[in-house]
């Protein structure tokens, strides 16, 4: 119970409201302290009790500590369980005070009523204060011992405690090895289970530096081990069992034999009331079947039927928590489910979230045979009140038909859809219908004539009015009236306030009038005029591009601008199967809710800076591109980062806008030769190279914004390339090829450590001696980043990653380089340049 | 590490803070105040259950008054951080006699701190019973039951075993002078139809609910007509099955003193019970499901300011049966200006806050069937072209001795070494889940 929120809003005890009482407390407490009157208990209950009331609400109590500790002497354990209560409240900030509350805990661990040895040995560990330790140990010692197993539950919980508020004396002690011979040998199944979460704590913890802690933990998933507690799981409560199951999941079973053992022994817990004990069994069977397919699938079939009833039982929050589990597995293996598709039917009352879930199972497990099905179920929720439901699930019925062949059917429904005239719902269907004539050029027929007779005015969202410009453009020639619709946009420019439907606009006047040149043209001239006037950077760029082209040569144009179409093959998926798999791994966690791995959402010191040392693909790149980015953008952009890979959908969008507004490059000449790309290559990563082509239109002008303008002072026996320009892909290409060629560990000094917490210090420090970031990341004391230098006059590029810890200070550095021969020059290079940093 | 929680906290609807309690220190104490700013004073409330703020996950649940929010930074088990909320409302309503709202809180809030504390330690859930925690943890202050010294001349049962062993459920020397078990079967009926009258989804979920006053250590058996007990039973006894309506039950998940691997082998379910109340066992049926209701809705929009509404209720279970409480609501649109009905049986009134006309009938006897016929006007509003979107018709009902899915007990034994004889009674019940009507 932490004080700090409550003096937040109780900035002190000074606080009128608060004061007078505490002092009449205060005095209250005083006189009951001493006194032995009979009665003395139920009047000191109530003053407890006012004190506690006070705590909760936050009123700071912390002055009478000393008087409660005074009315601790009694033999009333309701008093006691509430002088607990508060003494743990408090004295993690009162230290001082704490010490004397150490004398009378430790009395009470000594009680003749094994309840109050107990209670007062979870407050001593939960005190919290570290110079106190020492009095915990021997209690602890003793609780351990003790022959009441209520005493020993909170014990071993107390090691716990103890480990986390000092580890080395909890090790020194040796009570690890203690908790380890209470778990194979005590009776009682609650110490048991306690001494086995704790264990998994410590050890885990203490495996980073500790060999035998590694050894241990290890031991903890030894097959004797397992088996023993699987064997007796039964006498565990439910609780517990989640805990042992969570540990058979590390578990690497030996052979089939031992899989199908372990499967048999849990095959009731399948059974259990408790989704938790449930969901803790699902994950043991899948993790063992991994290896077996066909067995792995049995395990589907079989886990299916369980999953379905939790969800329909208990509060929605709970199916929430199941059904995102189901959620994945569905995504997992659509076909299994493909059958069960009528529970995920949306019922009218559930709240979003989980409709939201089903929608999306429905659209995964859509097959030829249910797709009818599901699609009118689907069609009903289009009607639905709740304006994002039905959104929803107009999207799922448009991904539907963009898995499916057969979309005849499904065709038919966008298209009514686009007939019941509200707003969101023709908002949303349009964008569908663009993807999905991206998709099935064949259906443009059907599409286009009911598509030509939506009032452009009627549509509002940017989205949707960017998709309806798209189609004008694109099928100019099978809509009559297309050049006068793009005619009538175009003459209210002015108003239209979104950036993207405005390129649209640009583009699709460009298309209409290779087309029907004669119509267009006035139009297209207007746009061009609009658009190089235009105030967003984007617009004018490509409007300046267009009218360019146009003079250089309109076939050239026609090329660039409306070249033949080819229909998309398949949306990029929008999570690499790679993500899937760790999120998989996951199971039964935070990770499956929010649909990414663990490390992208827990904190970053939770992670190591060694889980990922080795694969870059994993790992953050962020361009660095110049000095000029403000430390905090950046520091953003490194959480961020973490997202690019899975970001990367829609990215083969033909004549993408979100490409083009992603930046704002400073000069106009690189901006356009960035369009230039865009429209040459139009393929993925459009974004990361428009990124490198402003280098080098920076380096071409002259500009020198990411150069050195500090010269590399005492020439070092291997010169650099100052200018040395690399993008992140290539970068990343080839710390993926090259070996490492070198390997070292260098101490920083302090200076170049406390300096280290200026953001981007460290970056600048060694461009000024022409070693370059590319990508960094991480957060105290763990800072990772990635540098590259070139060979003066030679393309020869030499990669390095270094990973600083500024509580030891010191520096990992692995180089990759194209010239083997010369990376030990440059590892020198870097060394220097590094023991240099922070020196005035 | 299925850490289940870091913090937990009570929330009133404004967010003040009722309860807190810390149990590990890797969540800083101004979490709340995140909460309170990022999830209660947004739109967000209610958008998801779980949510991520800086580097804390909440995960939080709204029950009656009272905002329950568990907070913790690691990857946490968040199917076991909701269960134990369930588990530890379930625990304070057996304190508190029933009632878990703010007030409750307040008026006990002693007693949550010293519960939450036996309940959770260092994130790690422990006993949640209340049949045992109650030995213990009083607010009579009384010397604990592990006292050497007892008070009078009860024999001090063996506490040690009871608070952290192996039949956790339940503590040894219960005495009553009548030994009863009552056993209910609640069955909710979840139903989704078409407006076509298709079927579209339709299932039973079922509770089998006890409420057990029994002396010493009793070992009960319960035996019900599903399909595979009765199929097990006749291989075993070497006899065909009677002929009769066997139940195939999709899932069943039990209490924790259901013995597993004996349900697994034997498919019967025995098992030890708690003392008192307690849910034996949850099932899942989706086939052969009895209706008890059938609805027929015809809504026709006359032009723009007039509807008619005619809704026929007809009821399919046994003519000796009666359902309670049958509430029918029919919705209407938001400009409804008037409305005119007549109903055939029951009370019904229009009601504008939640923009349908309900319709109550304190008994429906069986096999009859009522009708309710309206006529709506509606304020006719200009240049409004968006059509009425028809929610569903939704339906109310409890039939008494009636199973939707057709579930019977067949035979409740009770075996204790005493020898002692029981009363034992059953009783049936269907509800409405979630039983709506497209129209």
């Amino acid at each position: 119970m932490p004080p700090p929120a409550a003096s937040a809003r109780y900035p002190s005890p000074s606080q009128p409201s608060g004061k007078s009482e505490v002092t009449d407390l205060k005095s209250q407490l005083r006189q009951l302290a001493g006194s032995r009157a009979p009665g003395v208990d139920d009047s000191k209950r109530d003053l407890f009790k006012k004190v506690i009331s006070y705590m909760t609400i936050g009123i700071d109590v912390s002055s009478v500590f000393g008087e409660m500790v005074m009315c601790s002497a009694t033999s009333d354990i309701v008093l006691k369980k509430m002088c607990y209560l508060y003494v743990g409240n408090y004295a993690k900030g009162n230290p001082d005070l704490s010490l004397l509350t150490i004398n009378f805990l430790q009395r009470d661990c000594k009680d003749e009523d094994p309840m109050i040895r107990g209670l007062a040995l979870r407050s001593l560990c939960s005190l919290r204060v570290p110079n106190l330790v020492e009095y915990l140990l021997g209690p602890l010692g003793s609780g351990l011992k003790d022959n009441n197993s209520y005493v020993r539950t909170i014990a071993v919980t107390g090691v716990l405690k103890l480990y986390h508020i000092s580890a080395s004396t909890c090790i020194d002690a040796e009570f690890p090895a203690t908790l380890k011979s209470l778990m194979l040998h005590d009776s009682d199944a609650q110490v048991v289970a306690n001494c086995l979460a704790a264990l998994q704590e410590i050890w885990s913890l203490e495996a980073s530096h500790s060999e035998e802690a590694c050894r241990e933990k290890e031991s903890l998933l030894s097959k004797p081990l397992i088996y023993y507690f699987l064997n007796r799981i039964k006498e565990f409560n439910e609780w517990a069992q989640c805990l042992i199951l969570e540990l058979a999941v590390k578990y690497v079973p030996s052979d089939s034999n031992d899989i199908f053992d372990i499967m048999n022994l849990l095959e009731d817990r399948l059974q259990h009331a408790n989704g938790a004990v449930v969901l803790a069994t699902v994950k043991v069977f899948l993790q063992l079947t991994l290896s077996m397919t066909d067995v792995h699938q049995q395990v589907y079939e079989r886990i299916k039927s369980p999953l379905l009833t939790l969800v329909s039982s208990g509060s929605p929050e709970q199916s929430y928590a199941i059904l995102s589990h189901l959620h994945l597995l569905v995504v997992r293996a659509p076909f299994i489910f493909a059958s069960d598709y009528k529970h995920f039917y949306c019922q009218y009352n559930e709240p979003s979230y989980v409709k939201k879930l089903k929608l999306e199972m429905l659209t995964a497990i859509a097959n030829e045979s249910n797709t009818y099905e599901i699609v009118t179920e689907l069609c009903e929720y289009a009607a639905n009140v709740d304006i994002e439901i039905a959104r929803e699930s107009i999207r799922a019925v448009g991904k539907i038909a963009l898995q499916q062949y057969d979309v005849n059917a499904i065709v038919d429904r966008l298209l009514q859809f686009l007939e019941m005239e509200k707003d969101y719902v023709t908002a949303e269907t349009l964008v569908l219908v663009k993807d999905l004539l991206r998709k099935h050029p064949q259906w443009s027929h059907d599409c286009i004539s009911v598509v030509g007779g939506i009032s452009s005015k009627n549509i509002q969202e940017p989205k949707a009015k960017a998709a309806l410009i798209w189609m004008l453009g694109e099928y100019a020639q099978d809509m009559s009236d297309a050049p006068y619709i793009l005619e009538n946009l175009i003459e209210n420019w002015e108003e239209e306030h979104s950036a993207e439907v405005r390129l649209h606009l640009l583009t699709a006047a460009m298309k209409c009038f290779f087309k029907r040149a004669p119509e267009t043209q006035k139009a297209l001239g207007i746009a061009l005029a609009a658009g190089i006037a235009d105030f967003h950077q984007d617009v004018h760029d490509r409007a300046l591009f267009y009218y360019r082209v146009l003079q250089y040569d309109v076939h050239v144009a026609e090329r660039v601008v409306s070249p033949p179409q080819q229909a998309v093959s398949a949306f990029a998926d929008t999570q690499s199967s790679e993500i899937k798999d760790r999120i998989f791994d996951e199971f039964n966690s935070l990770s499956v809710i929010y649909q990414k791995p663990s490390y992208m959402f827990t904190d970053k010191e939770h992670r190591g800076p060694f889980e990922f040392s080795d694969e870059l693909g994993n790992i953050p790149i962020t361009p660095e591109a110049s000095s000029e980015i403000v430390p905090a953008q950046q520091y953003e952009a490194n959480d961020k980062d973490l997202l690019l890979s899975t970001d990367e959908k829609d990215d083969n969008k033909g004549l993408s806008s979100n490409n083009g507004s992603a930046y704002t490059a400073p000069y106009e000449s690189s901006n356009i030769s960035s369009q230039m790309q865009e429209l040459a290559i139009s393929g993925p990563a459009a974004s990361a190279t428009t990124t490198q082509s402003s280098f080098d239109f920076d380096d071409l002008l002259g500009l020198g914004l990411s150069t050195a303008s500090v010269p590399t002072p005492s020439p070092p026996l291997l010169k650099l390339n100052p200018r040395a320009s690399l993008d992140p892909r290539a970068f990343q290409q080839k710390w993926r090829q090259l070996p490492i060629s070198s390997t070292q560990e260098y101490s920083v000094n302090p200076q170049g450590i406390a300096a280290l917490t200026v953001p981007q210090s460290l970056i600048k420090h060694m461009q000024s001696h022409s070693i370059h970031c590319i990508a960094s990341g991480g957060q105290s004391p763990n800072f990772k980043f990635f540098f590259f230098a070139q060979k003066e006059a030679e393309p020869s590029d030499y990669l390095t990653e270094c990973i600083i810890n500024s509580s030891s200070a010191k520096a990992q550095i692995k180089v990759k380089a194209d010239e083997q021969s010369t990376s030990q020059a440059f590892a020198t290079v870097f060394e220097t340049a590094l023991s240099k940093f922070g020196m005035p | 590490m299925p850490v289940a929680a870091s913090a937990i906290y009570f929330l009133n609807l404004r967010g003040d803070v009722l309860i807190n309690r810390t149990y590990r220190d890797d969540v800083g104490g101004n979490m709340v105040d995140a909460f309170r700013t990022h999830i209660m004073q947004t739109k967000e409330l209610g958008n998801c259950p779980v949510r991520q703020i800086g580097g804390c996950s909440f995960v939080y649940m709204r029950i009656s008054n009272v905002y329950i929010v568990i907070v913790v930074s690691s990857n946490a088990n968040v199917a076991c951080g909701f269960k134990f909320v369930v588990e530890a409302v379930a625990l304070f309503k057996s304190y508190f006699g029933g009632a878990f709202d703010e007030d409750a809180i307040k008026n006990n809030f002693v007693l949550i701190y010293e519960l939450l504390d036996e309940i959770m330690d260092f994130g790690y859930p422990q006993n949640l019973s209340p049949e045992i925690l109650k030995l213990y943890i009083t607010q009579e202050g009384v010397r604990s039951p592990f006292s050497s010294k007892p008070k009078d001349n009860k024999p001090v049962p063996n506490a040690t075993l009871q608070v952290t062993g192996a039949v956790g459920w339940r503590r040894e020397g219960l005495s009553y002078k009548k030994n009863e078990v009552f056993l209910d079967i609640v069955e909710s009926v979840n139903l989704l139809m078409s407006s076509k009258g298709n079927v579209l989804r339709c299932d039973v979920t079922g509770k089998v609910l006890m409420k057990c006053f029994l002396s010493g250590m009793p070992d009960l058996k319960l035996g019900l007509n599903d399909k595979i007990g009765l199929e097990k039973e006749s291989e075993m006894k070497s006899r065909p099955a009677k002929s009769g309506k066997t139940i195939e039950l999709d899932d069943v998940t039990f209490h924790q003193c259901v013995n597993l691997t004996r349900f697994n082998s034997e498919k019967t379910v025995s098992f030890v019970p708690p003392d008192g109340e307690f849910e034996l066992m949850k099932y899942r049926i989706t086939e052969g499901v009895n209706l008890p209701f059938r609805v027929l809705p015809t809504i026709k929009e006359l032009g723009r300011t007039r509807m008619e509404v005619n809704v026929k209720v007809k009821s399919v279970f046994g003519a000796k049966m009666f359902a309670l409480g049958v509430v029918v609501k029919i919705p209407v649109p938001k400009q409804t200006a008037k409305t005119n009905f007549q109903v055939t049986t029951g009370r019904a009134k229009y009601n504008p806050s939640i923009d349908c006309l309900v319709w109550k009938i304190r008994k429906f006897p069986g096999q009859t069937e009522s009708t309710l016929s309206a006529e709506i006007e509606l304020i006719s509003t200009m240049g409004e072209k968006k059509s009425w979107t028809r929610p569903p018709i939704q339906m109310e009902f409890q039939v008494p001795m009636f199973t939707a899915s057709g579930l019977r007990v067949r035979f409740l034994k009770v075996w204790e070494k005493s020898g002692y004889n029981t009363v034992e009674w059953v009783r049936y019940i269907t509800k409405a889940g979630s039983y709506e009507i497209r129209c």
